[in-house]
């Protein structure tokens, strides 16, 4: 297993690696420059040279790539600021959030899946399935205004923010995190409900649940043992997969909610070609992802032997 | 000027004719205020205003009406309390020197301080850190007599020393200003003398009548700063010589300002002001909405109907210059012809673009710089209105008479994609088919210099320009035939002297009998359409008093309070 993991680790640097060029890379050909972006459409072409080459965007691309490794995580051009703490920050935001969210839609989903494999074919699975699929197709930007305008607005339940007040306790955080998750509670649950339904289904007309069920286990024994292990395989797949949309893909809740974690930082980094920003916040990205995907190989092969036993060889 | 004749002032903004009778008559006692309520209800007027009206006409007839022992109350004015603004997210670092957006200038105004200050509420210049300043006499040098005794929050004394540094650095043309797109041409470091420890010059590079606006908050990078500060590292300090001084400022969250006790004029009557920064305007609004902050520091009409519409939100909207300019391009058939070009502008409906695009927030413009911001605007030039069957007549005469075929480049910011789709629309009715390409402003804008921008190598293209205290920058950069920002490539030699004398002129006089030739000419030659003037618009809940903000997005909170 150490060395399983050592090899994915060594994967995961090399990976990242290439990451970093392919991002360095498509920054250059981003249609815009720093100087302009920072100092406006109208501003003097004069002042817009002179900001680029005190930021040091018109040396070789080599040479600020150089520069930028060496400095890592270096400085942001836009904010002119160490981009260390608001890179941390945001990424604890980022995590706060993915988690909350982790946390209520991942039991819910396999709960739908299982209770709608479990009624194959039945009205019960019909409605899980048509629900999830439904909140599955509502965008974040139109679920989320619609929850400001219900609960933050009309009813005044909720907070029009997800930004806590400082030294706020936990619970008061919790609150203001609410509405943001419900979006992403309402697109996750249908993937993963859907995947917990198929793993269960296969599952349930395995040869090993047959012979469970023909040995005399309880039903309820039977797919707590044998099925649920064997089901949750491909959904553990799904959410790890989802990482890198929790942690860096919710720009649109971000912004509504105003909540500033990495989505909007890359975001903001994007649009004015803040490169220092993007490729930290990217590879940031791309270190919770592969994290993420190890653990969950690691818990694969905890709940499938086959895979401990092959990686054991 | 007492505190409620200011309030009142502004609660005048945007009013109606009869609105305003109503508030002159409860104002000189000519209606008591069961009477003005009645009829001020009776015309629409909310209730929340009503209340906000007799409230600041209580406090400003405390004074004078004392003596007669009115009875009428005065506006309680409460001291303490934090503020909450919700603002637009500054776009990059807080540095003076490179600021262009409006959350970034927003954040300079909290604790820096102009020589002037361009209000919009009085469309006047008022003293800020110069009390007076002078021309010579033929506008070349002008000489700022400073304001004494002020210091800055560094507690180091202000002079002309910190005035010379600054404007120095702003002019700079080796430095990353951004303050440079108002000075070249205009003032060079070497202009900037320093007359005696408070008073100082500006050698400028031509005469110049309007220079004391390119001092002052209209220029908005232009705040005082010690001599000697690193500007990369200012928002580490925000040191400035105004009312409030920094708590803590936040990238990208947020910032909180507390009052200077060393303040030269009043000091401020809050404890504490919050910013909270969002990316976009719909979530500030919903903010408003929400009870999660008191006040909208600037937003634009459209998506705002929800609290435009609402009688639960107190609407400052301010005289802009702010506005759209279509340019056609001159040396391109067939807008080579100007009968061409007017027909385009007679195609268009600017009253109805007002109504549906601007919820009415705005007045119509008539296709020259000038409008209703500017003194020197010439008013006796007749208003050009939508005239399909006039176009179609030009058209004809030039040769068109089953109109023609153009291209049309425009930005995604604001109202600007609507606003195309409104011109390609009446445009049509006239025979004229216009293909729009709606790009995002990266792309648009370019590198911004002939040949490398779509926003100025289009066809026809339409572009956004923000508010400014004076029309000079309007008047020269995209019309005369040097102009870095000629879009429509117009070249008129007798434009150009005229912009020349109105740039020099000094005295209002001179300067609207030039702006009624500028305006007659570019009416007759058309190589830009205007099609309206937007309102500068700040929001709150009904509550706040005091506020005092300008339609370039930036917010005074020295007066503002709270009402129980």
């Amino acid at each position: 297993m150490v060395r399983f993991i050592l090899k994915r680790l060594g994967f995961a640097l090399i990976t990242l690696w290439i990451l970093s060029v392919i991002v360095f890379l498509l920054g250059q050909v981003l249609p815009s420059d720093p100087g302009r972006s920072i100092l406006g459409p109208l501003a003097a072409p004069s002042a817009v040279r002179a900001l680029d080459h005190q930021l040091g965007v018109d040396k070789p691309i080599l040479t600020q790539y150089w520069h930028w490794i060496s400095n890592f995580p270096g400085t942001s051009n836009q904010y002119q600021a160490p981009i260390g703490p608001i890179l941390t920050s945001a990424l604890g935001r980022s995590l706060k959030l993915a988690i909350f969210a982790f946390i209520i839609v991942v039991p819910l989903g396999i709960f739908g899946g299982v209770v709608s494999a479990l009624n194959a074919g039945n009205p019960v699975d019909r409605t899980i399935s048509v629900v999830g699929q439904t909140l599955l197709t509502v965008p974040e930007f139109v679920s989320g205004i619609v929850l400001l305008v219900v609960f933050a607005v009309a009813l005044g339940w909720l907070p029009v923010t997800a930004t806590a007040p400082p030294g706020s306790g936990f619970f008061t955080q919790l609150k203001y995190l609410i509405l943001p998750v419900i979006p992403l509670v309402m697109i996750l649950f249908g993937y993963i409900a859907r995947m917990a339904r198929v793993g269960t289904i296969e599952a349930l007309d395995s040869d090993y649940a047959r012979t469970a069920t023909l040995k005399g286990l309880p039903r309820g024994v039977m797919i707590r043992r044998h099925v649920l292990r064997n089901s949750l395989l491909p959904t553990i797949t799904v959410i790890a997969t989802q990482t890198g949309y929790l942690i860096g893909g919710l720009v649109v809740v971000e912004v509504l909610f105003r909540y500033q974690g990495i989505g909007s930082l890359i975001y903001n980094a994007a649009t004015q070609h803040d490169i220092p920003m993007l490729e930290a916040c990217v590879l940031t990205i791309g270190v919770v992802y592969m994290l993420v995907t190890l653990f969950a190989d690691i818990l694969f092969s905890l709940l499938n032997p086959r895979i401990r036993l092959k990686a054991a060889e | 000027m007492s505190r409620g004749n200011s309030e009142l002032d502004r609660l005048r903004e945007g009013r109606t004719e009869l609105e305003n009778h109503y508030i002159d008559e409860l104002a000189s006692g000519n209606l008591n205020r069961r009477d003005f309520l009645r009829r001020g209800s009776m015309i629409g007027m909310s209730t929340p205003l009503l209340g906000a009206i007799l409230a600041a006409c209580g406090s400003s007839s405390k004074s004078t009406s004392a003596a007669g022992g009115s009875t009428t109350s005065s506006g309680p004015v409460t001291k303490g309390g934090t503020l909450r603004i919700g603002a637009v997210a500054p776009a990059a670092a807080v540095n003076p020197l490179t600021v262009s957006d409006a959350g970034g200038l927003l954040m300079l105004n909290q604790t820096g301080e102009f020589l002037i200050f361009d209000s919009n509420l009085k469309l006047e210049l008022q003293p800020m850190l110069a009390l007076s300043w002078s021309p010579n006499t033929d506008g070349s040098v002008w000489t700022f007599k400073l304001r004494p005794n002020v210091t800055f929050h560094n507690g180091a004394a202000m002079t002309a020393d910190d005035v010379v540094y600054t404007f120095q650095q702003l002019s700079d043309p080796k430095n990353a200003s951004n303050a440079l797109s108002a000075f070249v041409g205009v003032l060079t470091p070497s202009g900037v003398q320093k007359v005696d420890a408070m008073t100082v010059a500006f050698h400028l590079e031509a005469p110049n009548g309007n220079f004391p606006y390119l001092v002052s908050s209209d220029n908005y990078n232009a705040i005082i700063v010690p001599k000697g500060t690193d500007f990369t590292k200012w928002q580490s300090t925000f040191v400035g010589t105004g009312a409030f001084k920094l708590g803590k400022y936040t990238q990208g969250a947020g910032a909180s300002f507390v009052p200077n006790p060393n303040y030269w004029g009043a000091k401020a009557l809050l404890d504490s002001t919050t910013f909270n920064f969002y990316m976009s305007q719909a979530p500030l609004i919903l903010a408003l909405q929400g009870n999660s902050v008191d006040v909208i520091a600037q937003f634009t009409p459209a998506g705002a109907a929800a609290i435009l519409n609402s009688p639960s939100y107190k609407i400052i909207s301010l005289p802009s210059a702010n506005h759209r300019e279509l340019s056609m391009r001159n040396d391109i058939a067939p807008f080579t012809d100007p009968r061409v070009r007017q027909a385009v502008a007679y195609t268009l409906d600017r009253v109805g673009a007002v109504a549906a695009l601007l919820s009415g927030k705005g007045s119509v413009a008539n296709d020259y710089p000038f409008g209703p911001r500017f003194k020197s605007t010439d008013t006796s030039v007749p208003q050009r209105a939508q005239n399909i069957s006039m176009a179609k007549q030009l058209l004809a005469a030039a040769g068109h008479p089953s109109g023609f075929s153009t291209t049309l480049k425009t930005e995604i910011y604001q109202e600007i994609p609507q606003l195309a789709q409104v011109i390609v629309e009446d445009a049509a009715k006239a025979g004229i088919k216009i293909s729009p390409t709606i790009e995002t402003q990266t792309l648009y804008y370019g590198k911004s210099t002939f040949g490398n921008s779509d926003w100025l190598d289009g066809t026809m293209s339409l572009v956004d320009y923000g508010d400014r205290g004076v029309p000079n920058v309007y008047l020269t950069a995209p019309l005369t035939s040097a102009g870095t920002w000629n879009a429509a490539r117009f070249h008129n030699k007798t434009y150009d002297n005229l912009v020349k004398q109105y740039v020099a002129a000094l005295d209002l006089a001179t300067q609207k009998t030039i702006a009624g030739k500028i305006q007659n000419l570019l009416l007759q030659e058309t190589p830009v359409v205007y099609p309206y003037w937007i309102d500068g618009l700040t929001a709150s809940t009904p509550n706040v008093n005091g506020l005092n903000p300008t339609s370039i997005a930036q917010l005074y909170l020295n007066t503002a309070y709270k009402s129980a």
